[in-house]
């Protein structure tokens, strides 16, 4: 089982937008997320100043513009979440991975840093895929 | 173990829907492990975790689809959600949830099945021969230990043995597709790991994963299968694989492609069934 947490907001959107400033203040750009994540090899970071990148992250989580290489890093997150463990201020609260999901959000939505990547036809191809394999029963009570 | 009877809610997720079997069959592993199931998916229940770039939208589609969940376990008492997304798992868990207040509890398939492993191995009457290499990512276990539960469960059938290859990064393979590379490096590693091991198989745990090895199939002398097709396997059940049919030059049939609409078929399904494998033939 997985514990969910006690909501703390009225909505998802309303958690994700205290959730930014307060990872961000709890953030101290130590650089150990950034070096924990193998996703840096994939987009040729690797020796560069972790600390630097890192010190992004809170910068983009409060919605102010980022350093090129942090936006770099956090577009291509894949959730590996190698950053949970590796962050020293787990502990107290933060967790990496939601704080690099914020800033990337905040990259795209905020500061336009990065360009949003949305599919339109994905509802219309996995709606077709459900005709052509589920019987009518299925798709009356699963869908 | 005893009958636990307690009901629950298989949350699919929205692309599975490219795999009814791998739904039905974990729809009847949870059933012979206890559970009391009903199924839910689709873009109905979207998480929201795909519209980062639109957060008004995916915070709607949190609310509506925890509330339907609440609804389900205030009416129908069915208390427990069980992913098989690990997408949908960790957005429940760290944005869908703090946002809306859950009157359930979230648990994923593999470890409802691992921990029913005693009730379920006898079931597993069949020899699997066949040599795994199952194919693992970092990601999705800072929440559940799916690559222990996968292998533990395989690990319970009969002639099958299990090699377990070095993780690739993301949660699924579907979260290495926007970096230029890195999903065919994944697919690399993995196939190339699986023909040193000499394996005969190579086992996807999540359906983003599968879907990009069957276009693989039979290469080195490799098949695949999602490790809910060898549980299926080992318990005498037909464990035939659609998609893999499909994306390996089939198609569906007449009556199907009628029933979803030739059109959306040949614009939306068509495509994605003849794109090249993540790795080209060497």
């Amino acid at each position: 089982m997985t514990r969910m947490p006690d909501a703390t907001a009225p909505t998802s959107q309303a958690y994700l937008a205290a959730a930014g400033p307060e990872f961000a203040a709890l953030c101290t750009a130590c650089g150990k997320c950034f070096d924990a994540c193998p996703l840096v090899d994939s987009i040729g970071l690797r020796g560069a100043d972790a600390t630097a990148v890192t010190g992004g992250l809170a910068q983009l989580a409060r919605g102010e513009t980022g350093p090129d290489a942090t936006v770099a890093w956090v577009g291509a997150c894949g959730k590996s979440g190698l950053c949970i463990a590796a962050c020293p201020q787990r502990d107290r609260g933060l967790n990496a991975m939601m704080l690099v999901r914020i800033a990337r959000q905040q990259a795209i939505v905020t500061t336009k840093q990065l360009a949003a990547k949305h599919d339109p036809a994905a509802f219309p191809r996995v709606k077709t895929f459900a005709r052509l394999q589920l019987t009518d029963e299925e798709q009356k009570t699963w869908l | 173990m005893a009958l636990t009877s307690e009901k629950i809610t298989f949350w699919f997720g929205c692309n599975m829907l490219r795999h009814a079997e791998m739904i039905r069959l974990s729809m009847l592993l949870l059933e012979k492990a206890g559970y009391d199931v009903t199924a839910a998916g689709g873009p109905g229940y979207c998480c929201g975790t795909p519209h980062d770039a639109t957060p008004k939208a995916a915070s709607t589609m949190a609310q509506r689809t925890v509330g339907r969940f609440n609804e389900a376990a205030a009416t129908e008492g069915r208390s427990t959600v069980v992913t098989w997304c690990p997408s949908c798992h960790i957005h429940m868990a760290d944005i869908m949830a703090p946002g809306n207040p859950v009157q359930f509890d979230v648990a994923h398939v593999t470890e409802m099945l691992a921990a029913a492993g005693d009730r379920l191995a006898p079931l597993f009457k069949r020899e699997v021969k066949r040599r795994v290499l199952l194919h693992r990512h970092h990601g999705f276990n800072s929440h559940v230990p799916v690559n222990d539960r996968v292998a533990a469960l395989l690990g319970r059938i009969p002639g099958l043995e299990i090699v377990e290859g070095a993780p690739a990064g993301g949660h699924m393979c579907s979260s290495l597709a926007a970096v230029k590379g890195a999903l065919a490096t994944a697919v690399s590693a993995t196939w190339d790991e699986a023909a040193a091991a000499k394996c005969d198989t190579v086992a996807s745990i999540f359906h983003s994963c599968h879907r990009e090895f069957v276009a693989l199939e039979g290469r080195d002398g490799i098949g695949v299968r999602n490790w809910v097709h060898l549980v299926a396997e080992a318990m005498g059940l037909d464990a035939g694989d659609a998609y893999l049919g499909w994306r390996t030059g089939g198609a569906p049939d007449i009556s199907a492609i009628e029933r979803a609409g030739a059109e959306n078929y040949g614009r939306l399904v068509e495509p994605e069934l003849r794109k090249a494998p993540p790795v080209p033939a060497k």
